[in-house]
């Protein structure tokens, strides 16, 4: 039994990667990511920790690029090179982090909002719509405000404020599982609410919510990015957001420090855009419209 | 008893309103594109006009309510004060008042009020407007939030005729010569119901006697400025004098470049290095007059008695807080952090006020030695542990919170050095970043903090703040204490300052409670940072700096920059400010947008299927 489970998800696996394959800026986007996930997950062998160190910078302040420093240094003469490897693990663990969180939420909402239906669907639909209209930025300044700034602020703050458009995805999906006919048979076999919710909606609904978290990532970082540049992050915390912030704190841009400002946000655009690369195939290939990733 | 001068400014203004205008898109093209989407100034209407770069909010236009350093700045120059300061040597100078003697007594104070002095709309300035300033402060409290210290110790005031003004005190007084009050006009001033809520910014143009009259004002956008032509100094030389709001740094500059403001404060070190190479802009970097320390709560005290706050004990102990100051490296911040622009912290006073200047023995100082640091916390039974970490003495590991303001990139720079040197004596520390530090400063919760204030010529105001007498009266209130420092031997210096009128001996006891405070080692003066600022040399042909040799011209003690300002002859010449920012900035835009371009085309044959 379970082997013939093993077998049916190996086939499945099988056949999204054959489909995944046939999308070339998917692969794109897949290689990029896996690069820049290698260099992150590196960084302690091949910049160190010590790269953060202020009392121990290697060169003068604002160095523009040399052969010792390739992007020149910030303004207390450490590796910008090194900073900006160094932030890909807090921009990327952020992102990641949020995104799940932000997935999670949405898709319990979802599948509870589409499962028990009626007026309870109605009230937690109409909270959702009241953190859809909200605009999601001001929310998370807002949060990442009254509570104390560290990494985890952020992360909750994105988490909290991106999940509804999830949620309705979620839930229209749950509804419209539902209402096939194995799940009565399931009802009528004695299954209880969670039995159905577990075991019959959530895998049904599971590629869906892969999809959105693969394209949540992108816009977490971006938002992680965009509440560090305003100075609502940890500032003890090397990320890409908060190079940004600390390019513009010490004047880079009037000073026309271009090594300072460019890389990081390239570097944000580039990761954002490798993740919706990989969001757009992934959705593409597990559209529930194709029936493929039953 | 307490005389104060104006409340200087804590620290950077906040700057946070322009930072979330640049929200909206974080693409690195849009960041550095931003700064020079500032619109061009179009009311040129002719005349020469001074537009200075101002960041920080106005709290009030109502002399009796301003504290903040921009709105002070803008009452020196619209109202005349008693006396004023010299821009060569800050030494008192006559303003509203041309003489004053003193009783025997030291208790009667005689003021000769000048008769060349009329208010803006046409009346005579006389001693009975000062007298009714003075009065409305004693008898109103609500008269009395900005400055009320000043008139505190006072008895009387009365003007026996125009030209006189006498003053009775309960007890001498030094500062009476330093009275920074401005005088305002009583026949416009004494249809003012609720001192409170008035805050004088309806009815323009605003009566005053100074060199300038203030035309306009719209909050966060700008303050407009006439001058006066009947100033009795001479009239200002500009025709207008705009203060325009900026909360961007970044921008204020790109606006300089672009000639769009004739004057930055507040320069970044990298800012003025890059504003020096270019033409037609002249950065001045002068002595500041404000000190920059770290602070320890020293277990905070309301004057009933009552502790409250949540400092960690361990910071109660001496040798702890030596240890701390001990690991600190001021010649590093000076170098590093302020890259040159400051002065290495030493007493209290910052050197530029020459006579008040004190700085540590050999023997009582706290000079740069981690290795004594060390020694310093083993001897005092600190253990650091297996994991290499300092243990307090209840056996839990030493762990301190540091309040730094989220505005000042400097707190945040000094906190990462604050970080690995007590890191290495095995003491952590957590840098808590707030917009806004004066809720937990107020309620004493934090264990470091940093602090700032801005030195008058007249230092009484800055010692006052570390007298018992400013302790809030209950743990609810708040009081004009600095940061809980209740120390008899420095009061006793203060009372005796305070009632001294002898320069020199007021002097020495100003030392001499200096002394005393740094070695009750509550506070590490780390620097005194220079004041960075630029101005446009085909706009101001010459402008005076307070001292006049190597001065400040922002945040003077007086009207002098902005009052001697000469244009420069119209010379239109801009555009020259394309800097490098910018073209980085469009070829960052570019290839955002081409990626974008290139990842929506492939998108679209990627998915031209699946659409229906």
């Amino acid at each position: 039994m379970t082997s013939l489970a093993w077998e049916r998800r190996k086939g499945s696996v099988a056949r999204f990667w054959t489909s995944y394959r046939t999308r070339r800026a998917g692969l794109y986007g897949l290689a990029g990511l896996v690069l820049i996930a290698l260099l992150a997950l590196t960084a302690p062998w091949t910049v160190g920790s010590d790269v953060q160190s202020v009392t121990e910078a290697p060169g003068t302040a604002l160095e523009p690029p040399s052969a010792a420093f390739p992007l020149g240094t910030d303004q207390f003469g450490r590796s910008l090179l090194g900073l900006l490897i160094w932030g890909a693990r807090i921009s990327l663990l952020v992102g990641l982090l949020a995104a799940t969180l932000s997935v999670a939420i949405g898709t319990l909402v979802g599948i509870i909002a589409g499962h028990y239906g009626g007026w309870f669907s109605t009230v937690v639909m109409r909270i959702t719509d009241w953190f859809l209209v909200m605009p999601t930025l001001v929310l998370a300044i807002v949060l990442a405000t009254v509570m104390s700034r560290s990494m985890w602020t952020v992360v909750l703050a994105i988490g909290v404020t991106s999940w509804p458009t999830t949620a309705r995805l979620v839930r229209a999906q749950t509804i419209a599982v539902e209402s096939r006919p194995y799940i009565e048979r399931a009802t009528a076999l004695g299954g209880g609410h969670r039995h159905v919710m577990l075991r019959h909606v959530l895998p049904n609904v599971m590629p869906l919510v892969l999809a959105q978290t693969t394209l949540g990532i992108s816009t977490a970082i971006l938002t992680e990015a965009t509440l560090a540049f305003l100075g609502l992050g940890d500032p003890t915390v090397v990320s890409w957001g908060g190079m940004l912030q600390d390019a513009r704190e010490a004047g880079a841009v009037s000073s026309g420090h271009w090594w300072y400002l460019a890389p990081p946000g390239i570097a944000i655009a580039l990761v954002a855009l490798a993740f919706t690369l990989c969001g757009r195939a992934v959705e593409s290939v597990l559209n529930p419209k194709l029936g493929v990733g039953r | 008893m307490v005389m104060v001068t104006k409340v200087p400014p804590r620290p950077a203004p906040a700057r946070r309103a322009l930072r979330l205008l640049l929200a909206g898109g974080l693409a690195a093209g849009s960041l550095v594109v931003a700064p020079g989407t500032v619109q061009a100034e179009d009311g040129k209407s002719g005349g020469t006009t001074l537009t200075v770069a101002v960041s920080q909010s106005i709290d009030s236009l109502s002399p009796f309510l301003a504290q903040k350093l921009t709105s002070t700045s803008i009452h020196r120059l619209a109202y005349e004060y008693l006396t004023n300061y010299d821009p060569k040597d800050a030494h008192t100078i006559p303003g509203l008042a041309t003489a004053w003697t003193s009783s025997a007594d030291k208790l009667t104070w005689t003021y000769t009020i000048r008769k060349d002095s009329t208010w803006s709309d046409g009346q005579q300035a006389t001693a009975e407007d000062a007298a009714w300033t003075f009065n409305k402060m004693m008898t109103d409290p609500n008269a009395a939030t900005a400055n009320g210290s000043f008139t505190a110790n006072f008895a009387q005031v009365t003007a026996p005729d125009p030209q006189t003004l006498v003053i009775r005190l309960k007890k001498p007084q030094a500062t009476m010569t330093a009275l920074d009050v401005p005088i305002v006009p009583k026949h416009v001033w004494e249809k003012v119901t609720d001192f409170s809520k008035f805050n004088n910014d309806k009815q323009f143009p605003i009566v005053g006697n100074g060199p300038f009259v203030i035309t306009d004002f719209k909050v966060d956008q700008y303050i407009k400025l006439k001058p006066n032509k009947k100033f009795w100094r001479g009239a200002p030389k500009f025709d207008e004098l705009v203060f325009k709001y900026y909360k961007d740094g970044d921008a204020a500059v790109a606006a300089l470049q672009k000639g769009e403001v004739s004057f930055v404060p507040n320069l970044t070190p990298a800012q003025a290095a890059a504003l020096k190479t270019q033409k037609d802009i002249k950065v001045n970097d002068a002595p500041g007059r404000r000190f920059y320390a770290l602070a320890t709560n020293p277990g905070a005290k309301a004057q009933d008695g009552k502790a409250f706050g949540n400092g960690n004990k361990a910071l109660l102990d001496p040798e702890v807080r030596k240890a701390l100051f001990l690991a600190v490296d001021r010649t590093t911040l000076v170098d590093k952090v302020f890259q040159g622009h400051a002065v290495e912290g030493e007493g209290y006073i910052p050197p530029r006020f020459g006579s008040y200047f004190w700085k540590p023995e050999t023997a009582q100082e706290r000079a740069y030695d981690p290795v004594r640091a060390e020694k310093v916390l083993d001897t005092a039974g600190y253990r650091k542990d297996a994991a290499g970490k300092r243990l307090g003495k209840d056996g839990r590991p030493l762990e301190f919170r540091i309040l730094c303001h989220a505005t000042d990139p400097n707190d945040k720079a000094v906190g990462k050095y604050l970080q690995e040197w007590w890191g290495k004596l095995g003491i952590g520390l957590k840098v808590e970043c707030l917009d806004s530090v004066s809720d937990p400063w107020v309620k004493g919760d934090y264990d470091l903090a940093f602090d700032g204030w801005s030195v008058n010529p007249d230092p009484d105001y800055v010692l006052s703040i570390h007298t018992c007498g400013t302790l809030p009266a209950t743990p609810k209130d708040s009081g004009a204490t600095d940061n809980f420092i209740c120390d008899k031997q420095f009061d006793g210096l203060y009372a005796q300052q305070a009632v001294e009128y002898d320069a020199a001996k007021r002097a020495d006891l100003v030392k001499r409670m200096q002394s005393r405070l740094y070695d009750t080692g509550y506070m590490n003066v780390m620097a005194y940072p220079n004041a960075l600022e630029a101005y446009r040399t085909d706009q101001i042909r010459s402008i005076t700096t307070m001292p006049e040799a190597a001065g400040n011209l922002w945040g003077q003690d007086g009207y002098w920059s902005w009052w001697s300002a000469v244009p420069a002859a119209q010379a239109e010449d801009s555009d020259g400010g394309s800097s490098t920012g910018v073209i980085v900035g469009i070829v960052a835009a570019v290839v955002v947008v081409v990626g974008v371009g290139a990842f929506l085309g492939m998108r679209r044959r990627s998915t031209a299927d699946d659409r229906e």
